[in-house]
């Protein structure tokens, strides 16, 4: 029933005949009819009701007035009805009307409403007048289901800034009272009261959506506010630096644990305002301190600066601080403190060591320089300036390491920049030249290069360079000296020889003598067997080569020579001893048993050298037999592989060694033979070690001694000549010259 | 191998030689030859005493220091078989003491090493024709 009400314009339905306008209306009457006496003081009354509950309760005034309408008038139902869009809300370019409160019988219908352009309420707004109704269902159908009947409504419009938003109304629903001029007085004076409430409304409504507009724009502001503090909040108390807030007459506001950790305070201390900034800062660091607040009273801010505070106990602690006023030209600010005792200590150690670095480089004779290759940028140590007698600090340039190095190892050096510049990978090497000074002095350097990445990851290198001229002398004195006395030590060895030198010579030089005189014969004879003559003479010339190959083999042997090196097998280097001593030893009744392992691996080192000592072991054990008598004087030389060095082992049945004398054997002079020089073992040691290797004996279960060495066997890839792993340079005598 | 009961058809005096060297075993056979000899090589006292021609032998020429049975040891084994065979010792090791022993022993002679022709034809005279 109430839906019909509601909804848009009913369209005119024309098979129900309605009446026409002029029918239902009776305004007119109003001024015939007697009228009431007005009743002023209940009017006030009401008046004054309404106003407070104006006042009081916006949101029900539409109520009140309805209730207060009836009131008044004595109607049967009073109401209000208003422009609306949606039907729920006042709206001055509504095209229906709805009734927000209605008051008396027809309370149920509230919510309900008529179509502007078609019905009581538009007719009033139309004539823009009070209009007395009469059954105006007659009119507009869809007000029949609206019960009960409007005998009479009265209806008056309202205004709001001049413009009719809606009307306020009473109905009888009997003919019990009919409206008067009085009514008409009454409602146009409560339309008055519409006209505020529905300002009013409108008003509060308006207020609610600035105020929950403002509350929401508040809300974001907190919640901004929020965020940003607790941002602040975090930085304050991470305490990863000291924060201080702090105003300009020197109090200190506000300070988080990092800063008064620092200076070891506590909040009570800063609380009760004893601490000043003037009180922290000792007197030398006051004028910066009073720079800052000039610029900040200048700028707002002043830039960070060191300085140091006094802390609780009396001690200082190095700071970093910098900060900012608040607002630019306001009184209080906040600073950051950074506390750099870390810093003094590290920079403090770090002079430390490069002082103690400078002076072992003085101590040691060694200097460092540093190559960026990519720059071709030099850099060097004071002590490398004193190495080369230039002046420290003075520009290296490649003219001037060149006006110092020896001649013959400047291509050396142009070499190892080569080397150090293709490496892109940036390999360690170490290498030797010379230095020929002003006064034709040399001095000996030793260098050592290692590759690295400097902070943008460019290839350079760091390299140490030793002075060790003062160790290459006296090397080379003691080589010098050694070397004699190796040299004598053959020339010993060689005396003991005798028999089988005599006897490798003369089995080739009788054979000559044999097959010449033979060929001569063979020619005289008649007719010369010319045939046979030669086969003579190809002996005489092989025969001739042999003794040439023996003097040659023993000139090797015994002649004073540089050591060289190469691969040694020391099978072969045993046997060629072997065959060169077969004749002495079997003269000395020794039988000998060679045991040379198949696997033995190759070592490096001086072929020449290395048969000496066996050939020195080899003699001293025919020795240590000639007086066994009572069983077969064996001699076993035996090699065997042990794990990557080769064993050369020589072991008799002889007299053997004291077992004190084990060590004792390989000193200088050490002898039990009369007529030796003892120094053959002592010798054969230090040519052993100087092969990296060593030379040791035992006794044996039995009678007798064995003596053996062992060297490291030749590493992979070294038997080829690497120059770059070791640059030697051509000139300097190597070690162990013999 | 051709025996030696048939060399001495040809009535050549058979002179054997031991040595273990291999370029004596070459060389001397051919100049003996060339003196009118019929030679035999041995590489060994023991393939000497060991072949048929112990007893034709005329004459020995004999290297002192050989592995095994040496020239001074054959000498005695030959004296020991009362074989009077007259032995030329023939050495490279330049030893006085050690000839004069060998002499003593019974040896014509010893030669060292390298010697010439005529050392040896004279030598062998000697052992063919002892005064």
């Amino acid at each position: 029933m109430v839906n019909s009400a509601k909804s848009h314009d009913v369209p005119v339905d024309s098979s129900v005949p309605t009446a026409s306008l002029e029918s239902i209306l009776c305004t007119e009457e109003l001024q015939r009819r007697p009228s009431r006496r007005p009743d002023y003081e209940k009017e006030n009354q009401a008046l004054v009701k309404l106003a407070s509950a104006l006042a009081d309760s916006p949101t029900t005034i539409f109520r009140t007035l309805a209730e207060t309408i009836q009131d008044i008038t004595q109607c049967d139902s009073a109401g209000l009805s208003l422009l609306t869009r949606d039907g729920k809300t006042p709206h001055v370019d509504g095209k229906r009307f709805y009734w927000p409160a209605i008051a008396g019988m027809w309370n149920p219908h509230v919510g309900g409403g008529t179509p502007r352009h078609f019905g009581p309420c538009g007719d009033v707004l139309d004539q823009n007048r009070t209009l007395l109704f009469t059954h105006f269902e007659r009119r507009y159908p869809y007000l029949m289901p609206v019960n009960p009947a409007a005998e009479e409504c009265l209806l008056v419009p309202f205004y709001v800034d001049g413009q009719a938003v809606g009307t306020i109304w009473g109905i009888m629903h009997s003919d019990r009272r009919k409206f008067d001029a009085e009514d008409d007085r009454i409602m146009a004076s409560l339309g008055k009261f519409a006209s505020s409430a529905y300002q009013a409304l409108a008003h509060i409504e308006e207020l609610k959506i600035q105020v929950a507009e403002r509350e929401k724009a508040e809300a974001e502001v907190r919640q901004l506010a929020r965020g940003l503090e607790a941002k602040v909040r975090r930085l304050i108390d991470a305490n990863v630096v000291g924060i201080v807030m702090w105003n300009l007459e020197g109090e200190i506001t506000g300070a988080n644990e990092a800063f008064l950790r620092m200076v070891q305070h506590d909040r009570e201390d800063l609380a009760s305002g004893r601490v000043r900034w003037t009180d922290l800062t000792p007197p030398e660091w006051r004028g910066h301190g009073e720079q800052a607040v000039a610029d900040l009273k200048a700028t707002g801010m002043f830039q960070p600066f060191e300085k140091e505070y006094f802390r609780k106990d009396g001690s200082r602690v190095p700071v970093l601080l910098g900060g900012a006023l608040f607002e630019e030209s306001g009184n209080e600010g906040v600073a950051f403190v950074l506390d750099l005792s870390e810093k003094k200590r590290a920079e403090s150690a770090l002079r430390r060591s490069e002082a103690f670095l400078a002076e072992g480089q003085r101590l040691g004779q060694i200097g460092s320089f540093s190559w960026r290759v990519a720059t071709d940028e030099i850099t060097w140590s004071a002590e490398l300036y004193r190495i080369y007698e230039l002046e420290i600090g003075a520009p290296v340039t490649l003219e001037v390491i060149r006006s110092r190095v020896h001649p013959e190892d400047v291509s050396l050096i142009e070499k190892m920049k080569m080397v150090g510049q293709e490496r892109e990978g940036g390999r360690d090497f170490e290498w030797q030249y010379r230095l020929l000074m002003p006064d034709h002095s040399i001095k000996y350097m030793h260098a050592v290069a290692h590759a690295t990445r400097d902070q943008d990851g460019q290839l350079e290198y760091i390299a140490s360079v030793q002075d060790v001229t003062a160790r290459r002398l006296a090397e080379e004195a003691r080589d010098k000296a050694r070397s004699e006395l190796a040299h004598v030590a053959r020339v010993m060895t060689l005396g003991t020889l005798t028999a089988s030198i005599a006897h490798e010579l003369n089995q080739p030089l009788s054979g000559i003598i044999t097959n010449a005189s033979t060929c001569m014969r063979m020619l005289a004879n008649d007719p010369p067997d010319v045939d046979r003559a030669r086969e003579t003479a190809r002996r005489t010339i092989r025969d001739g080569n042999r003794a040439s190959e023996v003097i040659t083999r023993l000139r090797a042997l015994f002649c004073k020579k540089d050591a060289t090196t190469e691969s040694v097998n020391l099978n072969d280097a045993a046997l060629e001893v072997i065959a060169l001593s077969l004749a002495d030893l079997q003269k000395n009744g020794v039988v000998l048993r060679p045991e040379l392992a198949d696997d033995l691996p190759l070592v490096t080192g001086d072929r020449v050298q290395l048969q000496q000592v066996i050939l020195n072991l080899v003699l001293n054990a025919s020795d240590a037999m000639s007086g066994v008598d009572d069983r077969p004087r064996q001699l076993v030389i035996r090699t065997e592989r042990e794990d990557d060095r080769a064993r050369l082992t020589v072991q008799d049945v002889g007299v053997g060694i004291e077992p004190s004398g084990v060590d004792k054997v390989f000193e200088p002079f050490y002898t039990t033979k009369s007529g030796g020089m003892g120094i053959g073992l002592s010798v054969s040691r230090s040519i052993i070690e100087r092969h990296h290797g060593r030379l040791w004996a035992t006794l044996n279960d039995g009678p007798g001694a064995a003596f053996s060495f062992s060297i490291p066997r030749t590493p992979e890839g070294l038997a080829r000549a690497d120059g770059i792993r070791n640059i030697q340079a051509p000139a300097v005598a190597s070690p162990g010259a013999a | 191998m051709e025996s030696c009961y048939e060399r001495s058809a040809i009535d050549r005096i058979l002179v054997s030689v031991v040595d273990n060297d291999g370029s004596v075993r070459e060389s001397l056979p051919d100049l003996l030859t060339q003196f009118g000899f019929a030679v035999r090589a041995f590489s060994s006292a023991e393939e000497f005493l060991a072949s048929d021609c112990v007893d034709q032998t005329r004459c020995l020429l004999l290297d002192v220091a050989m592995p095994g049975m040496t020239g001074p040891d054959l000498q005695q084994e030959l004296i020991r078989r009362r074989q009077g065979i007259p032995i030329i010792f023939i050495t490279a090791d330049r030893d006085m003491i050690i000839r004069q022993r060998l002499i003593e022993q019974g040896a014509v002679e010893c030669l060292f090493k390298p010697f010439s022709d005529m050392a040896l034809l004279e030598a062998v005279n000697s052992a063919l024709h002892p005064k």
